[in-house]
């Protein structure tokens, strides 16, 4: 497992503004990935970001690899105009719940946001031994 | 919040020019919506491209309802009406469990005790249930007794109960069917009761659930029977429940297993010993008409329960030997059926508008749009499709709703802890999930575990399908999926001028080849990746007798999907079933024994399994997925082939081929299709462009491509990620266009439709459209090919 660093190491403060870099010059574009465009909103020639920054990518993964429960997601509360933060319940039947009032005028910017929210909310050490719990035994991770 | 006060649904997905279409409509707050029929042209948002647009029509039911509230009661079981033979003083109740959620999450959308085998209601009656606690518990009246011990999840147990109302002894019996080393003996209950059983006129008796009470308000005549309400859904498998009027022993619940046998000269009565015969009032054997919505009692008075919502049936019972896998090959290993507490097979709501749809109406997509006067808004798609013989253009839009069935009320965002892996970045939710996530009695899409966790295999269309809408950006894509990414196509067939007509998948299903032979060019949507059989035999037939097809997407042709026989009284395909099999892109995968569809008995999973590789249907067939971003094409050396070089003209050989788009900002992307003549690409096909070496990590090679699971598959580094937009000629004329992209036709509205993608599609749509047998190839292009040596030398010195 690669250890999730601490927001200000100097790893954590590479990948915030690496992070930060893709993300803005995604912009625009109908999706979204962490590599950032020559021309900001273009992805007809995209690279750094998950390509070149071994330790970022892989970071990436395991945020990305977390159970439903309590998992940040962006939900648009207005068609095209706006965004809010909100957080998964991991319980059928009940509705994410938000979990900042920062209302965001595009959908790229909250993507950032959780990805800072998730450095500081993640164990340096999660996945290690020390994290062992019984859904270990019955994948409770809930991948595919 | 309120997410979606206004939701609605039709009877119909596509309707004929003089046939009527009925709309039903939940209008939760405002007195009153205002509906009106639109054409719907574009319904991407996105400011980059044309944004929304919808044609009012003047429909002659446009005009102001009145707002009514409608909820649907979800949640599967069987039900036999009140019945006097169920209103006994003393009884045995028996079945066989495999629960799947016997203790719920207080928070649970449906938490509280579950039925089992009832003939209860408000303290009145016996059953079978488990409890909050997920612990067997048996009901007397309102007394209840408990084994105190939660049953085990996922795995089989025997329960059964006997009250002897003489004695008053009641005795509670759960048996796991496997018992673990450390697992504590489970001894019998008794104890003594000292009650009379009473009973609430109109109860039914109930498997899988217990009668809730009665509600004359007009939502409940939406429940079944109607006004009764079913309440403590149970979730997981119950096999062979049985009820006698009397206490039997031990010893005699063993001998009822064999249930209600069947009468002969020798052996006169129904039931296991003629001792046993006297006291059985019904006795349950679901594994006799798998395919229909009855649960058969083989007792004497012929009790059939009638099994709403459509659980999952032709799943394996307790006595699964995992020798057989077909239930039609040994039905008695298949006695259970799995209920869930979200199953839907039909909203059951008062018709709230109808539209006559006038003759001479233009075949094309429509809308029922609903608003408020506080903004609340929905829209009702569906199709006005012609008769056949009354074609109105020789171009067809095939619109994929069963695909769109598939899809319907997806809620992997909200569930699946893999979808954020899958889409590469966070999910971004819209109204209609947000409105999904608290009202799981919409169902969900075939993609979706059900509440419980197990696979969901069934969809149906009569129920409010908020995936089918406008202004809906999906979380795979953060763009336009299905439906309203194809009105990306629509937008562009109705901006280049086309006369084009509209057909469904279920239309292709029922009329086979006459549905498809009389239009010159069939056009698919971006993502056709569901199909029944009958759709791709007429595919087949129809291009291999010169008809032209222009494959607009990727990831088709994929699963197999059959239409539920036993709903064809309710209207053209109105159930969907598809089970995830051994391979293929699956979110759930099917246990063993489970492979086989309950609807038609046939197969499921993937028709690449069932000898039906995807490629030879369009040429093209999946490779690859990834939802990040799109990228761009490049002509290859094959474009410049006098077969197919009339696609290229007005564009230049070294031109980016759509590095813009809509979906993922490109046209290569999302799901992506290749030529591979060893699945089924007929070996004369030409790979005119290919976006080879342009994806992200991101993109993954499908996993029925590889045998193991290794390192090197992603966009970065595998050969096979990538998308071919290839050409090949059929027999007698006619020809296949693979534009083999999901995010292809998001390219098409780009720059209000001038651009080299739309100009690409424009040299095609007008080849292919032309009356009679397209112009041969070359004499020179007849030669004999190989597949996996596929361009022998003596072909490479001709050329």
């Amino acid at each position: 497992m690669i250890p999730i660093p601490r927001r200000n190491t100097p790893d954590g403060q590479r990948m915030e503004k690496i992070h930060k870099e893709c993300i803005d010059s995604m912009k625009g574009v109908a999706g979204c990935s962490i590599l950032k465009c020559a021309t900001p909103g273009d992805t007809t020639v995209v690279t750094g970001g998950i390509h070149e920054d071994f330790q970022l990518n892989r970071v990436l993964i395991r945020m990305r690899a977390k159970p439903p429960a309590g998992k940040l997601v962006v939900v648009c509360t207005k068609v095209e105009k706006e965004w809010r933060i909100a957080r998964l319940a991991g319980i059928r039947g009940v509705p994410p719940e938000f979990v900042t009032d920062k209302v965001y005028d595009n959908e790229q910017d909250p993507q950032h946001d959780i990805f800072l929210m998730r450095l500081d909310e993640m164990p340096e050490t999660d996945g290690f031994p020390e994290h062992f719990r019984q859904g270990w035994k019955r994948h409770d991770d809930q991948w595919a | 919040m309120s997410w979606m006060r206004i939701t609605g649904y039709a009877d119909k997905f596509g309707v004929h020019p003089g046939d009527k279409i009925k709309f039903y409509v939940n209008c939760d707050g405002p007195k009153e919506y205002k509906a009106e029929i639109v054409k719907m042209i574009h319904g991407d948002t996105n400011p980059r491209g044309p944004g929304l647009i919808e044609e009012k029509i003047g429909a002659s039911c446009d005009g102001t309802y009145p707002g009514m509230k409608q909820v649907i009661y979800s949640g599967s079981y069987g039900f036999v009406a009140d019945k006097p033979q169920f209103k006994i003083e003393s009884f045995t109740l028996q079945c066989w469990i495999w629960p799947t959620a016997p203790k719920t999450h207080p928070k649970y959308w449906k938490h509280g005790a579950q039925g089992l085998v009832t003939k209860w209601c408000d303290g009145k009656g016996y059953g079978l249930f488990l409890n909050e606690d997920g612990c067997v518990e048996l009901r007397i009246n309102d007394e209840k007794i408990t084994t105190g011990v939660q049953v085990r999840d996922h795995a089989w147990h025997f329960v059964a109960a006997s009250y002897d109302a003489e004695t008053g002894e009641a005795i509670l019996y759960h048996e796991p069917q496997i018992q673990y080393a450390l697992d504590p003996e489970i001894p019998p209950v008794t104890k003594k009761v000292s009650t009379k059983l009473a009973y609430v006129d109109g109860t039914p008796t109930v498997i899988a659930g217990y009668c809730g009470g009665l509600d004359s308000s007009p939502q409940a005549k939406a429940s079944v029977p109607a006004g009764t309400i079913i309440a403590g859904h149970y979730n997981g498998k119950i096999d062979s429940p049985r009820i006698c009027s009397k206490a039997l022993s031990r010893l005699d619940i063993e001998t009822m297993k064999l249930g209600g046998q069947t009468g002969l000269t020798e052996r006169r009565n129904s039931g296991p010993s003629d001792r046993l015969s006297a006291c059985i009032v019904a006795a349950w054997d679901f594994s006799d008409g798998i395919n229909t919505i009855m649960g058969k009692d083989t007792g004497p008075y012929l009790f059939h329960a009638q099994i709403v919502n459509c659980p999952t049936r032709a799943m394996t019972g307790h006595n699964f030997n995992g020798h057989v896998f077909d239930w039609k090959s040994a039905p008695e290993q298949y006695g259970a059926i799995h209920f869930h507490d979200d199953d839907v097979d039909d909203a059951r709501w008062a018709v709230s508008f109808e539209w006559d749809v006038p003759e001479g109406t233009s075949s094309k997509c429509y809308a029922a749009k609903l608003t408020s006067a506080d903004g609340d808004e929905d829209y009702i798609p569906f199709w006005v499709v012609p008769r056949v013989g009354e074609e109105q253009s020789k171009i067809a839009f095939m619109v994929p709703t069963i695909s769109y069935m598939a899809y319907a009320n997806e809620h992997l965002a909200n569930n699946a802890g893999g979808a954020e892996l899958l889409v590469y970045r966070v999910p971004i939710m819209q109204q209609q999930n947000m409105f999904l996530s608290e009202h799981r009695e919409y169902g969900g899409s075939i993609y979706d575990t059900h509440t419980d966790g197990s696979g969901l295999c069934l969809s149906s269309r009569l129920r409010p399908i908020l995936s089918i809408r406008p202004k809906y950006d999906h979380f795979l894509s953060q763009s336009p999926w299905q439906y309203p990414a194809d009105l990306h196509l629509v937008y562009w067939l109705e901006k280049m001028g086309y006369a084009y007509d509209v057909i469904t998948d279920e239309d292709v299903t029922y009329d086979g080849l006459a549905r498809l032979e009389n239009y010159n060019v069939v056009i698919t949507g971006s993502h056709p990746e569901h199909n029944s059989g009958p759709q791709l035999d007429a595919l087949h037939n129809y291009t291999q007798r010169g008809g032209r097809l222009m494959y607009m997407g990727a990831d088709a042709w994929y699963w197999v999907h059959s239409y539920h026989p036993a709903y064809d009284g309710l209207g053209r395909g109105v159930i969907t079933e598809m089970r995830r099999c051994e391979s293929g892109i699956r979110t759930w995968r099917a246990d063993p024994g489970e492979y086989y569809h309950q609807g038609t008995g046939e197969l499921g999973g993937m028709w690449r399994y069932r000898g039906r590789y995807l490629h030879s249907v369009a040429g093209t067939g999946m490779s690859s997925e990834g939802f990040d971003i799109s990228t761009y094409y490049s002509r290859t050396e094959e474009s410049n082939d006098e077969r197919v070089a009339w696609a290229f003209e007005g564009i230049g050989y070294d031109e980016k081929l759509g590095n813009f788009g809509l979906v993922g900002g490109g046209a290569a992307g999302t799901e992506l299709d290749i030529v591979d003549t060893l699945l089924g690409s007929p070996p004369h096909t030409l790979v005119v462009a290919t976006s080879a070496g342009r994806h992200t990590e991101a993109y993954l090679l499908v996993m029925e491509d590889y045998g193991f699971s290794q390192q090197g598959i992603d966009g970065t580094q595998h050969p096979r990620v990538r998308s071919d937009i290839a050409y090949h000629e059929t027999p007698n004329g006619g020809a296949c266009f693979a534009f083999s992209s999901i995010a292809f036709c998001g390219a098409l509205p780009w720059n209000n439709g001038d651009n080299n993608i739309s100009k690409l599609v424009g040299n095609v749509v007008n080849r292919f459209m032309q009356d009679g047998p397209l112009p041969p190839p070359p004499a020179a292009a007849y030669v004999h090919r190989g597949r996996a040596d596929y361009d022998p030398p003596m072909n490479k010195q001709r050329k």
